[in-house]
């Protein structure tokens, strides 16, 4: 039997507001961070999103200690093995254990994500908010920045950027981090436009608070939600993009490498029937794609205070 | 006489047989005039460069001989029935004749038209060693004291000949297969001007003219998108003219009525088509959407299901390395040394590339000459293998030589100096064996290929940092004279075309201008030297014999150049030019 979040109307900001309980149902105490992750669990779909991601992190990180094999040298004598004794997913274009280059593929393609996803939310969240804060010209000009740059495909944006520059891991975070800052940028614009008329921003300024303080210690937490969510969809994005660069050949240098381009790779194997070239690595973006947008999506319903009760 | 049942049937069978063998053959088929054959560029390898005066960066295969030729002739042309010899037939000169002890040569044309029923005149040749005089540093193929400069005295006494003093005699192997082969007149009615508004007149005749009428040239021949709007690229005299060309690599030609030579086009338009990769090539080949393609090495196994194609290996005249650039500015002191070279080499394995990721359809290399297709020209010694496969004789040479080898990691210099136990000249203390290497993208197996040789180096502590990137981007990295420019291997190699004899002077020669690893050495100039003199191979041999010595590149294997697949339907294609240029003035189609 499961408890179902009996409140509303709870602000997720101030963690000591009143719990309202609606009629015949029971209170489930404490903070709204504590709601919010009841919210969260309730979502059976977040709990197995979350249970893949730590199982493919454990999976990327872990496995490695566990599964002991060379992935620095070549072995051209036996590339692409179907899979059997002692690859249990065969050898990979240069003889490589498949098995084990998922493991450090996903390390890569997980540290891209999730480093990427940090720096552009971050980036992207103290130029919405300094923009909505603002206000005026300034406001004007920065989201007539980001404006221009969200007209610019993607897709071009990424290669042109991959084609400037030598790629590697940190490279490609920066490159990733470069195009995706500018969804959170407008997302959190948004909402401190709207907070910025707030009684307790006011209250700031008042007391004598600078703008600063402002949008870094009252502007900011109270878009947590927003931020959270988007994070973790920036993510899953963060992922999908790594892979289609490298799908198309920008992908970090050998002997490292990632999911897009271990299944880059193995696509030229399509007509040779090589599947074990291709569905590891395959289902693996898509697997942990997914599980980071169930995670993103129950984030945002444990966030979204108008769904919280549902 | 009575035909028993099973000598009946067995007659029948015959007779199916024979019909079959008649139904194959294309003399006996009903051969179709017109249709658009096409044709698929090797992968990020389109052209780029239509002037027929190319400098470093555009001196390809893609641009040359699978582009400019079409429309462009050379004065001799070169390939005959798939070997490399001087085709009298299809050139626009009569066999050069040798004077003066071999110190003069006579060069008559035949009298042919460009298409624009102007004559090809000596002024056209004219043009073109003017513009080559006063622009030889913007030329690929120059080597100094070699063409033009030993052309010390030209005459040109009337419309059909030109008279060329040499500095001294030359072997005529040598002059006629890479210096007079070089020659392509250009329509000096039509292009002699320095601008695109200005007037023609004789600019090329003064020098600083001549500079400003290749700039205007060389500026227009850089705007691939204007090509077919372009009046200058409408006059041809080859078989074929430019119809479309877009900035992506796909060109049209519809064929040159105005062309005088001995094999008219029967197909009425020849399509060259890009890709990316040879998977997206390999794509369209299951889609029988290309006449002329590839397989990749990867689907090799495939190629007994493409019904309607016939495989055909091309095999190139050509030699494929790893170039290293002498004049790095970090590590150009490490290539200088021989010992480096020598363990660099130790760690190709080319027996194990060929067998594993080339599938067979390739061969080693292991000097300047091509083994293959089969001639006198490679001697014993280079064929070898003086460098075979063997990390202990390379970890060996590190560290008798002041390194503290690093396997798996980067190997450091220990002992810096010159003298035996040392590191060398300019090798400092600390020194880290770390090298970039730039390889061509969209093609597996060399893809493969570096990273098996990045793997094998780092047994023996040299550290490779692989990047991978367009032909035409590694190509100019390669060329352009940079000291950042670190190791380079765009896939192809070399082909000794349009310098058929393989002397290897524009290449490895002090200064020449294909020589983009800036290698130098006096005893391979002086080798080379000897091969511009003599028809005698021995000269060839000692050359090559030095330089499969002293390494002036790493030698990888030769692959197979094209391993093409051809339609069923499209005929005269065949036998394959070594030097890799196409015919397609020879291709018709037939109905099955």
């Amino acid at each position: 039997m499961s408890v179902r979040a009996p409140v509303s109307g709870l602000d997720t900001l101030h963690p000591h507001a009143p719990v309202q309980v609606e009629g015949g149902e029971a209170r489930i105490g404490g903070s709204a961070w504590k709601l919010a992750a009841y919210v969260f669990l309730e979502n059976r779909l977040a709990v197995a999103g979350l249970v893949v991601v730590v199982v493919m992190f454990l999976f990327c990180f872990a496995g490695p200690l566990v599964w002991r094999v060379d992935l620095v040298h070549t072995d051209i004598a036996n590339l692409t093995q179907p899979p059997g004794s002692g690859h249990p997913l065969g050898t990979d274009i240069v003889g490589k254990d498949v098995l084990g280059q998922l493991m450090v593929g996903g390390q890569t393609s997980l540290e891209i994500g999730i480093t990427a996803a940090i720096l552009a939310t971050t980036f992207g969240v103290l130029w919405g908010a300094i923009a909505g804060f603002a206000g005026g010209w300034l406001d004007g000009l920065m989201m007539r920045i980001v404006d221009s740059l969200l007209a610019i495909p993607t897709l071009f944006l990424l290669l042109v950027l991959a084609a400037m520059f030598v790629t590697s891991v940190p490279m490609l975070i920066v490159i990733v981090a470069l195009v995706a800052w500018l969804v959170p940028a407008r997302l959190i614009r948004g909402e401190t436009l709207s907070l910025r008329t707030r009684e307790y921003v006011d209250a700031v300024r008042v007391m004598g608070g600078s703008g600063a303080r402002i949008v870094l210690r009252h502007i900011i937490p109270n878009t947590i939600g927003t931020i959270m969510v988007n994070a973790t969809f920036q993510v899953a994005d963060a992922i999908l993009l790594v892979a289609a660069l490298s799908y198309l050949g920008l992908g970090v240098p050998p002997p490292a490498t990632n999911w897009g381009d271990m299944l880059s790779d193995g696509v030229a194997y399509t007509y040779a029937g090589y599947w074990w070239l291709i569905y590891p690595a395959g289902i693996a973006i898509v697997v942990t794609v997914v599980a980071f947008n169930l995670i993103g999506d129950a984030m945002r319903d444990a966030f979204e205070v108008r769904l919280q009760k549902r | 006489m009575r035909i028993s049942g099973l000598r009946v049937l067995a007659a029948v069978g015959l007779m199916a047989l024979a019909l079959a063998a008649c139904g194959n053959n294309p003399t006996t088929q009903q051969k179709l005039s017109g249709g658009t054959a096409t044709w698929a560029e090797a992968p990020n390898a389109k052209p780029n460069y239509i002037f027929p005066l190319a400098s470093g960066g555009f001196f390809s295969v893609a641009n040359l001989s699978q582009f400019q030729f079409l429309m462009y002739r050379p004065l001799y042309w070169f390939g005959e029935n798939g070997t490399v010899k001087l085709n009298s037939n299809l050139s626009l000169a009569k066999d050069p004749v040798y004077t003066d002890g071999g110190k003069t040569v006579t060069i008559t044309l035949k009298g042919w038209k460009w298409s624009d029923g102007q004559p090809i005149t000596s002024r056209d040749v004219e043009f073109w060693m003017n513009l080559l005089k006063a622009n030889v540093g913007h030329w690929a193929a120059y080597v100094a004291k070699e063409f033009p400069d030993n052309v010390i005295g030209m005459k040109f006494p009337d419309s059909m000949t030109s008279v060329f003093t040499l500095d001294k005699a030359y072997g005529s192997l040598f002059f006629n297969y890479n210096e007079l082969s070089q020659i392509s007149p250009l329509p000096q009615h039509v292009w002699d001007k320095t601008s695109a508004s200005g007037a023609v007149g004789d600019f090329d005749r003064d020098p600083t003219q001549a500079a400003a009428v290749y700039k205007y040239l060389d500026g227009e021949s850089k705007s691939v998108g204007t090509y077919d709007s372009n009046p200058l690229w409408q006059i041809a005299d080859g078989p074929w003219k430019l119809k479309s060309m877009t900035t992506d690599g796909h060109v049209a030609m519809v064929p040159n009525t105005g062309y005088s030579g001995p094999v008219k086009p029967t197909i009425a338009e020849f399509d060259e088509q890009p890709y990316t990769t040879d998977t997206a090539e390999f794509n369209v080949i299951h889609t029988a959407g290309i006449d002329y393609g590839y397989i990749p090495t990867q689907d090799l196994d495939q190629r007994g299901s493409l019904t309607k194609y016939t495989f055909a290996p091309w095999i190139g005249w050509q030699i494929t390395y790893m170039q290293i650039n002498f004049g790095n500015a970090v590590n150009g002191s490490l290539y200088k040394q021989l010992y480096m070279r020598q363990a660099m080499q130790h760690l190709v394995d080319q027996d194990g590339y060929i067998k594993n990721i080339f599938k067979g359809f390739a061969y080693p290399d292991y000097g300047p000459v091509p083994i293959k297709p089969a001639s006198n020209f490679a001697s014993p010694f280079e064929k070898s293998n003086p460098y075979p496969f063997d990390v202990n004789a390379a970890t060996k040479l590190l560290k008798d030589n002041g390194w503290t080898v690093n396997a798996g990691g980067v190997s450091t210099c220990s002992n810096p100096g010159s003298g035996a136990g040392k590191c060398g000249d300019g090798v400092n203390s600390g020194a880290k064996a770390s090298f970039k290497l730039e390889y061509a993208s969209g093609t597996l197996a060399v893809k493969q290929e570096m990273e098996a040789l990045k793997s094998d180096f780092s047994k023996a502590g040299l550290e490779i940092n692989l990047t991978e990137a367009p032909f035409d981007t590694v190509i100019t990295d390669a060329f352009g004279g940079s000291n950042v420019a670190d190791m380079d291997n765009w896939g192809g190699g070399w082909i000794f075309a349009p310098d058929y004899y393989p002397t290897g002077d524009e290449i490895f020669s002090t200064g020449a201008g294909s020589n983009g690893g800036a290698y130098s050495n006096s005893t391979n100039d002086t080798n080379t030297d000897a091969t511009t003199t003599s028809n005698d191979v021995k000269a060839l041999y000692t050359y090559q014999d030095f330089l499969a010595k002293d390494l002036p590149v790493i030698w990888i294997p030769v692959a197979d150049s094209v391993l093409a697949l051809v339609k069923k339907t499209l005929h005269g294609w065949d036998p394959q030019d070594p030097i890799l240029q196409l015919y397609p003035e020879n291709w018709y189609f037939t109905a099955s």
